[in-house]
């Protein structure tokens, strides 16, 4: 009993331990967010590519594309472990915004929307889709104004506060999408990713829902409109749109509303890898997409495939012999990439390995012959098929190793903690000479003595750890808004860097496995540090200790 | 069971100081009765207080032996092991030593030797808290606290009882570590210059309440090189030349 009764005391009054404490809690705390940082970035990576990828993909790593993934995909579709697979377009483009000198140099990805619903989670990152359910489709469409119900009751307009600003005509979207918009807002859907506007205040205020998002407004007061030349649609990453808050939210820049009109201009390329003239293709802003990966949200762009494809001249076409100009054939229409999505429980290597198999077994295939020529044969020879994990590995890999690497460089200088428990201990038992004397006197035992440190240490390593992961917990919790403080102290005290780490936010989620991992290993290494002090202690002999001056 | 408590025979006790060898006891034999207030005095540096921690079971002596009660307190010379280890409760030798320092003896020093961290209380109940496990202290503890509180006011401290050593005056912490020697009822009081850092009437007072608890029974071994205070002692020794003879 005595030697709990001595550790909690020795604990309580000796200040000097405090020190070796407040260096377990740095070094834990320290630990603890290096490894949850480092954990988060590596498993935001995994889900945020996870997301935009089917269960397998299959590409050929050329611009060019390869044939046959209509054919491919009717085959496959068959099979009971596949639920769902979609052709995508990848190619390069620069993209104006009417009206604005505002261009970009964009990644364009070619996609059938419905399917790519199916596939992966590319759906939950689109904006207006989710605030006007359905509203969001690749087709030929108009401008959207926002009008107002002149025929309706007039509203009171009143600021946040309630105060009474005025009164009339209710803010309208045309039919489809204010029918969309009343019936996410019945769903209990709220915009809470943008700063609200004076106009959604005003709305909200009335008892409304709040127009979401950045509408162009009809001129004067009349009814909404849709305006415009029908024009197909076009995603925008949202990085590219809006410019990101320091408290994470999105501000939609005020010349760019959805449905405006932009430009597209592509260099289309032939089977053979040569690059034709360039082609412009004006389109509407019908909807934005966040992934959360900066690298994707600042450069992607999304259109309808069948467009993309005609564009780049990667569709069906005949084939011309090259010394007569006689039709010979079809060229058949070229995708970049297949992605699949497996129904639950098969495993995606072995999915992966037999489409594979499958798509380069085709080549061979009666139905096709004479359909392909030698480039097509080639460009389907190329290709590979991966699982999700597989084709991200050169993202995924360094990173895991980076933070394995992290986390020891992190646990060896954590070894200072253990040092410093060690000359402290010594030095509280250096002092307590005396007291270890008077305790060997009462009948204390060498091993109860060195116990009296032992628990010592340990107390020192579960209230250090304690402390460094209620600490480490918090600061990784509050990261973020930590560095958007700082940021606005100072902006070069900017240590994230969205264009650096993919991500737009730092990983701000602490795994329970990483805390009691860390808060063991602190407690083992202040243990051990407390056994030289307690072998000390334990040998040292009463009579000598006594009289120790 | 003879009438000897305590009883030492051809106590040798040499220390070895660099190249030097200091013989301290040159085989030191003496018996002490139950209910006996004995009083062993000495000049400075004559090993008065060696022979109180043999006594005690604090210190070993390379030669002779100590039996308190009839049982020998150390191993065999050849078994003996002159040093503390960090494994002494491995070895029934070793754990029975500890088992008189904790049971059979009570110290009191020159110097107090009171836990600065704890209250009055506390360095009482910690001779008591010393050998229990934290099921047994549970179990006795209010019964440590009665039989500690008792104590102290038979020494005269049951007031000051969250006061610490710091806030004690030199008479009032000696009363401490008498009451914390005797708060586990030992069989043998051992007192190293009880008074040798008290003031004249502090002093008197003390020897005034040895001498209460001697005359209720209480064996007392009285280390002094002050013949004042051994004049109190039922028996006198004189250490000279490590060897005792009679006063």
């Amino acid at each position: 009993m005595y030697k709990l009764f001595l550790t909690l005391r020795y604990l309580r009054k000796r200040r000097i331990a405090y020190f070796a404490i407040a260096a377990v809690m740095l070094c834990t705390a320290m630990v603890l967010i290096v490894m949850s940082v480092m954990g988060g970035f590596l498993d935001q990576l995994k889900t945020k590519a996870r997301g935009l990828l089917g269960d397998v993909i299959i590409d050929n790593r050329s611009y060019s594309g390869f044939p046959l993934y209509d054919e491919f995909i009717a085959d496959i579709s068959a099979w009971p472990e596949i639920v769902k697979a979609t052709p995508v377009l990848y190619t390069y483009g620069l993209l104006r915004f009417h009206g604005t000198p505002r261009t970009h140099t964009v990644q364009v990805v070619g996609v059938r929307l419905e399917d790519v619903y199916q596939v992966n989670a590319f759906r939950g990152s689109l904006y207006y889709e989710k605030y006007y359910p359905g509203t969001t489709h690749l087709g030929e469409q108009q401008q959207p104004l926002v009008g107002f119900d002149v025929a309706g009751p007039a509203i009171e307009w009143r600021d946040q506060h309630g105060a009474l600003l005025g009164s009339g005509p209710r803010p309208l979207l045309p039919p489809a999408y204010q029918t969309a918009l009343e019936k996410s807002w019945s769903a209990g859907i709220r915009d809470d990713e943008s700063p609200a506007s004076e106009f959604a205040t005003m709305l909200k205020a009335a008892g409304l829902p709040p127009i979401v998002g950045q509408y162009e407004a009809v001129p004067g007061i009349g009814p909404p409109l849709m305006v415009g030349d029908p024009q197909p649609g076009l995603i925008i990453g949202r990085d590219i749109i809006a410019t990101r808050l320091p408290d994470g939210r999105y501000q939609r820049y005020w010349n760019i509303p959805r449905g405006c009109l932009v430009t597209l201009t592509l260099l289309p390329m032939s089977s053979a890898g040569t690059v034709d003239t360039p082609v412009k293709q004006p389109l509407r802003y019908v909807d934005d997409s966040r992934t959360g990966i900066y690298e994707i949200d600042s450069r992607h762009v999304y259109c309808d495939f069948e467009l993309l494809q005609k564009l780049l001249r990667m569709d069906a076409a005949e084939r011309v012999d090259a010394q007569t100009g006689e039709t010979i054939g079809v060229v058949p229409p070229r995708c970049s990439q297949i992605q699949v999505k497996i129904a639950a429980g098969h495993d995606p290597r072995d999915v992966a390995r037999r489409l594979k198999e499958y798509y380069h077994g085709m080549v061979k295939d009666p139905r096709f012959s004479g359909m392909l020529d030698l480039n097509d044969m080639q460009l389907i020879g190329f290709i590979d098929a991966l699982t999700w994990e597989e084709s991200q590995a050169h993202i995924i890999a360094p990173v895991e190793k980076e933070r394995q690497l992290v986390t020891i460089l992190f646990a060896i200088i954590s070894l200072v903690a253990a040092v410093l428990v060690l000359c402290i201990l010594y030095m509280i038992v250096l002092q307590k000479t005396r007291d270890i004397g008077i305790i060997k006197a009462l009948g204390g035992s060498s091993a109860g003595v060195a116990l009296i440190f032992i628990a010592y240490g340990a107390a020192v390593g579960i209230v250090g750890s304690a402390l460094g992961t209620i600490i480490g917990y918090y600061f990784v919790t509050y990261i973020n808004q930590i560095q958007d403080w700082l940021t606005r102290m100072n902006p070069a005290w900017q240590v994230w860097d969205r264009s650096v780490y993919s991500f737009d936010a730092i990983p701000n989620t602490v795994r329970s496995a990483d805390m009691i991992t860390v808060i063991v290993a602190a407690i083992i290494a202040s243990t051990l540090g407390s056994l030289a002090a307690a072998w000390r202690a334990g040998t040292m002999q009463p009579v000598e200790a006594l009289r120790h001056e | 069971m003879s009438d000897a408590l305590l009883v030492a025979s051809g106590l040798h006790r040499t220390y070895v100081m660099g190249r030097s060898r200091l013989h301290v006891l040159r085989g030191c034999s003496l018996s002490v009765r139950r209910g006996e207030f004995l009083a062993i005095m000495g000049k400075s540096g004559s090993g008065k207080s060696t022979l109180l921690h043999i006594l005690g079971a604090l210190d070993v002596p390379q030669e002779g032996q100590v039996l308190f009660e009839d049982r020998p307190v150390f191993a065999p010379p050849g078994k003996r092991r002159l040093y503390d280890t960090a494994f002494d409760m491995l070895s029934t030798c070793e754990r029975q030593r500890i088992a008189y320092r904790r049971f059979a003896f009570g110290f009191v020093f020159q110097f107090y030797h009171l836990l600065p961290e704890l209250n009055v209380l506390e360095n009482v109940l910690l001779t008591r808290m010393v050998g229990c496990s934290t099921f047994t202290w549970w179990r006795e503890r209010h019964q440590a606290r009665h039989d500690a509180l008792e104590i102290l006011r038979r020494v005269g401290l049951h007031e000051r009882l969250r006061h610490r050593p710091a806030e004690l005056s030199g008479g009032e912490r000696q009363r401490v570590a008498i009451a914390r020697a005797l708060v586990h009822r030992p069989k043998v009081l051992l007192a190293d210059e009880p008074t040798g850092n008290l003031d004249a009437e502090a002093g008197a007072a003390l020897l005034g309440l040895l001498a209460d608890l001697h005359a209720e029974g209480q064996t007392i071994v009285l280390v002094t090189h002050d013949p004042g205070v051994a004049a109190r002692a039922d028996r006198v020794l004189r250490l000279e030349d490590g060897r005792l003879h009679s006063a």
